[in-house]
């Protein structure tokens, strides 16, 4: 009994996209919506399929990833040391920049776009620029709270054994702030991610934005929605991976209330170094294999500077049957695959 | 008996010697009020002697918390020095060690870890720091948790392991800042019974600031009374309870002595109560008037 009850309650949260996905699959079949602009579930799942077997959407979407990576890095380079630098050596500044921040948090990158574009042309550079703005204040913002959050007495205590700034920030400020600046870099993969797609649309020549863009530009309606899914599909999974991360550097959180109550059993005390192992070993893989993907796209722009959009991947989409002369065949070709999938 | 405890503590070396402190808040200017200087210390002068137990007690506010910063180096007085071992005090150092209200563990550290914060930053050697806190956890009878980390602990445990960590870096003076105000009442008596054992295991100066009148007296030889507004030692009362002083609670004497430093606190302005009591024999004084 208590086994059912367990599974219930894992799979509740899911039940609603069950129900969606059901519905996605139902509705254009039965012609309530038009199956053109919205094509069945397994349609998208067959474009996916597609898309997978001919190699574009890994070349899409290890170049996004490697994409967001950077900026990320890039961000967490700048914001945690400005942060900590403001906070420990000028509180007094950091304060009277806290309205700044604010304000300079709600500037949307995109609308810099240009600005990024004159100062950087259209390239990497300016991708990674805009994805690195957008991460920087949440992670700069959340650095400085998740400082001024660590429990005073334990500062006290430190400085009652005179201890050095350095060992201050390393052993104190540090692991206490840890888990808020986590939760900034979580917000600032989720603004990066939005970034990122939003200015692979607008002038690239690959990645899963330009993917969903290109598809639309040629009328591949359910290629469309495959980039769309891989694109919630990625953000998601950098997200758990990160929520992950901070469950982690929680672990010595007192835990009061409500979690206290749900037996919620706690996890492991620290991170294992085998997870750390497998972590480090995607991440450098991702960097090197995106980084191998990006230069190659990036130089095949630079000797194909006309029509980029056209023959980019033409060689991954020549394999993908019918989808030669997008322009000329589009409505045919998407019968087509209406029938195949039929 | 009495007259020999009280030289015996007289004979002994001055540790800390406090002169003239004082310390002035400027009290920045509101809409309905002007700026101005709040003295919360006013001549506080204090000695504290070598190996001596000594319990500053007083209303809240009345800057006994700030002085002993003060002593740890953690906060500077307006004007008036601080010396110990005739070197005044300027800064922090590891000479001191510090025991605060509230859980000042580091979460993210097991017990042991904890207890060797310290012994890091005086750069002892990896194996010298285990030998050391192995010691002390077990001083404080934590042998089987030392490697479990805080949330895993009661609050008792917590402030266990917080003097652990501050004798593991081998201090001359222990300060304690309402250490067991947190806990629980049974938790705090067994606390106090296990201080007075580290105390005379290490023999360490302790001065021991707290609001509770019973722990003043249970655990110290001398208790400094202060009052508030300003904040000032008015009266250093002895007390020559016998040691061990387990059971001691429900003796006469300890009722006499607790009834003495009740009314220094209760008032002030009552000038019957200072009447007749000086250094001398305090149960001797206040016996004919206690009732309790």
């Amino acid at each position: 009994m208590e086994r059912i009850n367990k599974i219930k309650v894992k799979i509740l949260p899911y039940i609603g996209i069950f129900c969606f996905l059901n519905l996605w699959e139902i509705l254009p079949r039965l012609g309530v919506v038009d199956a053109q602009f919205l094509p069945p579930f397994s349609t998208v799942c067959l474009a996916i399929q597609t898309l997978w077997q001919d190699g574009i959407l890994y070349t899409n979407t290890i170049i996004s990833l490697w994409r967001v990576l950077i900026g990320l890095l890039l961000a967490i380079f700048i914001a945690v040391p400005l942060g900590f630098f403001l906070e420990v050596f000028s509180p007094e500044i950091s304060k009277r920049l806290d309205g700044l921040f604010n304000l300079l948090s709600h500037v949307n990158p995109f609308s810099l776009a240009p600005l990024f574009i004159l100062l950087f042309g259209i390239g990497e550079k300016e991708k990674l620029a805009i994805i690195s703005l957008s991460a920087v204040w949440p992670i700069l913002f959340h650095t400085i709270t998740g400082i001024r959050s660590v429990n005073p007495i334990l500062i006290k205590t430190g400085r009652s054994m005179n201890i050095s700034t350095g060992v201050l920030i390393k052993d104190i400020l540090f692991p206490g702030a840890l888990p808020i600046i986590i939760t900034g870099i979580r917000l600032g993969v989720q603004m990066s991610m939005f970034m990122l797609i939003a200015a692979e649309m607008m002038g690239a020549g690959a990645g899963l934005g330009w993917l969903v863009h290109n598809s639309a530009m040629v009328y591949q309606i359910p290629r469309l929605y495959a980039g769309g899914v891989f694109i919630i599909l990625l953000g998601m999974s950098l997200n758990k991976i990160i929520l992950w991360f901070q469950t982690y550097s929680w672990f010595w959180q007192e835990r009061t209330g409500v979690a206290e109550q749900t037996h919620i059993k706690r996890r492991h005390k620290q991170v294992s170094s085998v997870a750390v192992f497998c972590f480090m070993f995607i991440f450098s893989g991702v960097l090197f294999f995106g980084g191998n993907e990006v230069h190659k796209i990036n130089t095949q722009v630079r000797t194909l500077p006309m029509n980029h959009d056209m023959h980019q991947h033409s060689a991954g989409m020549e394999k993908g049957a019918e989808t030669t002369e997008p322009q000329k065949a589009y409505v045919p070709n998407f019968k087509a695959d209406e029938d195949k999938h039929k | 008996m009495a007259e020999n405890t009280i030289e015996r503590i007289e004979e002994k070396k001055d540790k800390i010697i406090a002169k003239n402190i004082r310390r002035v808040y400027q009290i920045k200017a509101t809409e309905n009020n002007a700026g101005h200087e709040f003295e919360a210390i006013k001549e506080l002068n204090l000695v504290v002697k070598q190996g001596e137990l000594l319990a500053i007690v007083g209303p809240s506010g009345c800057g006994k918390s700030t002085f002993l910063d003060m002593l740890a180096g953690l906060e500077k007085p307006t004007s008036g020095e601080i010396f110990m071992d005739d070197k005044k005090i300027t800064g922090p150092a590891l000479d001191r060690g510090i025991v605060l209200q509230g859980y000042a563990l580091f979460p993210w550290r097991t017990v042991r870890k904890n207890v060797e914060f310290g012994l890091e930053i005086k750069k002892i050697p990896e194996k010298e720091r285990y030998a050391i806190s192995e010691r002390y956890i077990d001083l404080v009878g934590l042998s089987k948790f030392a490697d479990r980390y805080p949330y895993e602990l009661s609050g008792g445990m917590k402030q266990r392991v917080a003097i652990a960590r501050a004798l593991a870096y081998d201090p001359d003076v222990l300060l304690m800042d309402e250490p067991f105000a947190a806990v629980d009442a049974q938790t705090r008596e067994s606390l106090q019974e296990e201080l007075l054992r580290i105390w005379e295991k290490t023999k360490k100066t302790i001065v021991f600031v707290t609001h509770g009148i019973d722990e003043a007296v249970f655990l110290a030889d001398r208790v400094a009374v202060m009052t508030a507004n300003p904040g000032t030692v008015k009266e250093i009362v002895t007390i020559d309870l016998p040691r061990p002083r387990d059971g001691i609670r429900s003796s006469a004497e300890f009722g006499w002595v607790r009834h003495k430093i009740w009314q220094l606190l209760q008032n002030d302005t009552e000038s019957a109560v200072k009447e007749g009591i000086g250094n001398t024999d305090v149960a001797g004084s206040i016996a004919p008037t206690a009732s309790l």
